[in-house]
This record gives structure tokens, C-alpha cells and sequence, in this order.
């Protein structure tokens, strides 16, 4: 399972890369896979004031239906438009072409909270 | 309940990289490697196999057999002949499908019963038999080029028509093979002795077919328009509700359940399965409300994305009378996704 040390993660399955001032969002490697194929992803709006932990957003595969939690707080800056006719850019590249959306305006102690690599894979049991 | 049953090929698919699920009480290959929508697109296009070694066989036989199944199945065996299969219903006495089920004729006084896994003790409880579902795997090759890639392994196997029953032999050991499937594509359905199922299993994927999971198995049938019990088949549904009103030989003197199917036929459905096909690429999913105008007018059964439409599917029970094309919305956890009535399947087959 991949697992980039260069990211934080959610208990949630999201993984978190802050550039700048912008959190980029996506779910794991090890999310996509247990999701199986996914056909659609009910986006966030852009503009929209999500607190941390909150849902923002659905993932459904062909097996199930899954919610998207924010892992810090903050607006919603850019979305990956991209997704709405590719999702399954979500399980080929979860951590590249299949991120999911970027926050601003975060908190950048509400990072600390995250788990890191080694945490992750602790989590999932990898 | 029960352990789940490991089935006899239990290695090999975990070999092949597939998610093994819970399913009937077997543990059963979900998706392998390459994932459901690759392995639905390999089965509209090219042959898939799946494992179907979960679904029941029942062997009823010797004199009397073809009149038991006659008093206890919707279906008329007198269409048919030894070396057919036949789809048919097991009903309770309100008319409700306890079961869907192929019969396979194989011989004059042998019949071959499959129901779905986890109804195999209800069939053996009605028309008696023997539960042989563990002496044998069932393997499914389903698509347009099914026959052909099988003709390199076993001429005889890739000869077997369209719901045609027949013995054959694979590697010098017999075993039963139809015409049959799940998926809307032309193929065959093959029982194999367990004890030789791997090799069979083998054999048929060196073939180049392409293995296929119950993911696929479920989003194919669904395109296919084909009922699944426990969604568009069960307690308080009968076959005239399921739109299946052909499994039906009225003109059988009796078979379980009749007298009150009779009394529904004449009295008219309150409710048909019917299709809808959406706007959007969200999946519909099972209990979804469909309304006209904002007033409820049915249920979704089964939904899910179809990956030849691109855009999601349902079969659903609807009020009856609804025209093909009427207006639809389905609400999905809140969201309202707009669609049509149209009358399944809702893709063309190399079986249509």
C-alpha cells in the first residue's frame, strides 16, 4: 500500500499536502482500494466553510457509497473538476490526478493532529 | 449463522489478486486485480468466468422427479425436453418468490435444480432431492467471445447452444454444461467434479478469459435487466410485481402458490418492475424513492452505474402504467437525480 511520508493523514482515510498556505485533499491509496472501482464523486463547492471532521462530499463505487470527510477547517478553494467525468482518477492516481479538493484559510495547528506516514500505516495495519 | 464456506478454489483466486466478500455464506471473489468496471467491459466485449460455485445445485431424480418439480415450480416443464434448461419460480402459498432457479434436464429422469446459495435448504424442503452443491464447482464464461476462446480448450463445451443441457468431457472427466448465464451475453455455465475444478479453472483462463467477480456479476445482470432475489425477487413480491409473468404456466394445473397468484392477476398489480435510466453518473442505490412532480411514485430495487451507459441505472417498483419515457426524479440521500422509465435491458447483448 502506498503511503508517501511526505503527506499527513486523517483517522478518516484523506491525506493532507500543504503548499503555500493551500491544504490539497485526496483519500488513500488504501481507501480507493477498499472503496473498489468509483464511478462518482459528489464534490464540494467551492467558497464553501467546512469545519474539520465535517462531510463535504460522497464517493460511490460500484459497490457502495462513501462520505468524504474535511480534515482540517477551512474554505474551499479549487476543486478537481476533472473528477466529474473521471473518477476513477481516484483509484489510478489518489494521490496525483485524483486529489479532491483544496482548503484555505486553515489552521496550521490543526495539522498537528494528523497522523503521519508511520501513524497511517499503524492505523490500517500496513 | 453459520462459518463462511471457503469455496473449492479459495487459493486460486486469492493467487489472481481478487477480494474475497461474504456472500450466501461463502467467501467469494468480489473484484480481482484489474476491478469491476474493467472486468464488465471485458464481459460485454470480450468472455469473461466467473465462479459461481456458491449458487445451490439440488439433484432430483427417478420416477416422479418431473412431476414433483411440475406441482412445485411456476414453470411448465412440457416446453422443454431432456438436454433444456428452464427458468422458473418456487413460490409460497401468498404467491411471494421464495425462489428463482434454473432447472437443468439432463437426462429423462434427472434434473439438475440451481437455486441461489442461500436458498438451497427451502428447495430441498419443497421438491425434496439432494443438496450435491459441495461435490461440484460452477464455473460461468459469459460474453461475445465466450464460445470462441472456449473452442481452443474444449470444442464440445464451446458447442453447447442456448439453453442447451449436456454432458461433456473435460480432461477425461464428465461434466455438465448449459447454455446458461447471468450477464445478458451469449455463454455457458459448466459443473465440474470438485475434485478436478481448479484444473478446469485453470484451463479455461489460459484461454484468455478474463476472470470476473460478483461486482461485476451484479452491475452486468443489472444492465441486463435480470431480477436478484433478495432485491427484485423475495417475501411479498410475486412474479407478476417482478414483471416475470412468462415464468408462469397458467394453464399447469396446480403448482404452489397459483390460487393466490390467480387471485392477483385478476385483480391487477398494484405495483410492476420497470427501468430507470438517469441523467447523471450518480448510482441510484436500493430504497431510493422515485418520484413524478414531487409525489412518490415507487422504490428502486437495485441500482448502480453502468459502465457501457455511463450514467446510472435502477430497476425499480413503480405504480403501474407508467408510460416508457415518463419523467422521473430518484432521491438519493437527499439529492434529486432526474431519469426516465424505459423498459430493460438497458443495453443490447450478444444474447438480444
Amino acid at each position: 500500500m502506498n503511503i508517501p511520508d511526505s503527506l499527513r493523514y486523517s483517522k478518516d482515510h484523506e491525506w493532507v499536502r500543504v503548499e503555500g498556505g493551500v491544504a490539497r485533499i485526496g483519500i488513500t491509496d488504501h481507501a480507493q482500494d477498499a472503496l473498489g472501482d468509483i464511478v462518482f464523486v459528489d464534490l464540494p463547492k467551492v467558497g464553501a466553510v467546512v469545519s474539520g471532521g465535517q462531510s463535504f462530499g460522497e464517493i460511490e463505487s460500484t459497490k457502495s457509497v462513501s462520505e468524504i470527510y474535511a480534515p482540517v477547517a477551512g474554505t474551499v478553494s479549487a476543486v478537481n473538476a476533472a473528477l466529474e467525468s473521471s473518477p476513477d482518477l481516484l483509484n489510478k492516481d489518489p494521490y496525483g490526478e485524483g486529489w479532491i479538493c483544496e482548503v484555505t484559510g486553515f489552521d496550521a495547528a490543526a495539522l498537528d493532529v494528523l497522523l503521519d506516514g508511520a501513524g497511517y500505516r499503524a492505523l490500517i495495519g500496513g | 449463522m453459520a462459518d463462511t464456506r471457503l469455496g473449492p478454489l479459495d487459493a486460486l483466486h486469492r493467487a489472481l489478486g481478487a477480494k474475497m466478500v461474504p456472500f450466501g455464506g461463502w467467501e467469494m471473489p468480489l473484484a480481482y486485480a484489474g476491478g469491476t468496471v474493467a472486468e464488465h467491459l471485458a464481459c460485454r466485449r470480450d468472455a469473461v468466468v466467473f465462479d459461481v460455485s456458491h449458487l445451490g445445485t439440488v439433484r432430483v431424480e427417478g420416477p416422479g422427479a418431473k412431476e414433483r418439480l411440475q406441482g412445485a415450480l411456476t414453470n411448465d416443464l412440457d416446453k422443454i425436453a431432456p438436454g433444456r434448461a428452464q427458468y422458473t419460480h418456487l413460490l409460497d402459498d401468498d404467491g411471494s418468490v421464495l425462489d428463482d432457479i434454473i432447472v437443468w434436464w439432463v437426462a429423462d429422469e434427472r434434473f439438475d435444480v440451481m437455486p441461489n446459495a442461500s436458498n438451497t435448504d427451502n428447495v430441498v424442503a419443497a421438491i425434496g432431492g439432494t443438496d450435491v452443491t459441495a461435490t461440484r464447482a460452477v464455473f460461468a464464461v459469459q460474453g461475445p467471445r465466450a464460445k470462441e476462446l472456449l473452442t481452443a480448450y474444449s470444442p464440445a463445451l464451446a458447442a453447447v447452444g442456448r439453453f442447451r443441457v449436456t454432458e461433456v468431457e473435460l480432461d477425461g472427466v464428465t461434466c455438465t454444461a448449459a447454455g446458461t448465464g447471468y450477464t445478458g451475453e451469449s455463454g455457458i455455465e459448466v459443473a465440474v467434479p470438485v475434485e478436478h475444478a481448479a484444473r478446469v479453472w485453470e484451463a479455461i483462463v489460459a484461454a484468455g478469459i478474463t476472470p470476473a467477480g460478483l461486482g461485476a456479476r451484479d452491475t452486468l445482470r443489472l444492465e441486463a435487466g435480470l431480477p436478484l432475489h433478495g432485491h427484485e425477487l423475495g417475501a411479498g413480491i410475486t412474479p407478476l410485481q417482478a414483471s416475470l409473468g412468462w415464468v408462469v404456466a397458467w394453464s399447469k394445473p396446480t403448482f404452489r402458490g397459483k390460487d393466490a397468484l390467480v387471485a392477483e392477476r385478476d385483480s391487477g398489480v398494484q405495483r410492476e418492475l420497470r427501468g430507470i435510466l438517469c441523467d447523471s453518473r450518480r448510482p441510484p442505490r436500493d430504497g431510493c424513492d422515485v418520484l413524478i412532480d414531487g409525489r412518490r411514485v415507487g422504490t428502486v430495487s437495485s441500482g448502480n452505474f453502468s459502465p457501457i451507459l455511463e450514467c446510472g441505472i435502477a430497476l425499480a417498483f413503480l405504480e403501474p402504467g407508467l408510460e416508457v419515457g415518463s419523467a422521473v426524479s430518484i432521491d438519493v440521500r437527499g439529492t434529486m437525480i432526474d431519469g426516465r422509465v424505459v423498459q430493460p435491458p438497458f443495453v443490447t447483448t450478444s444474447r438480444a
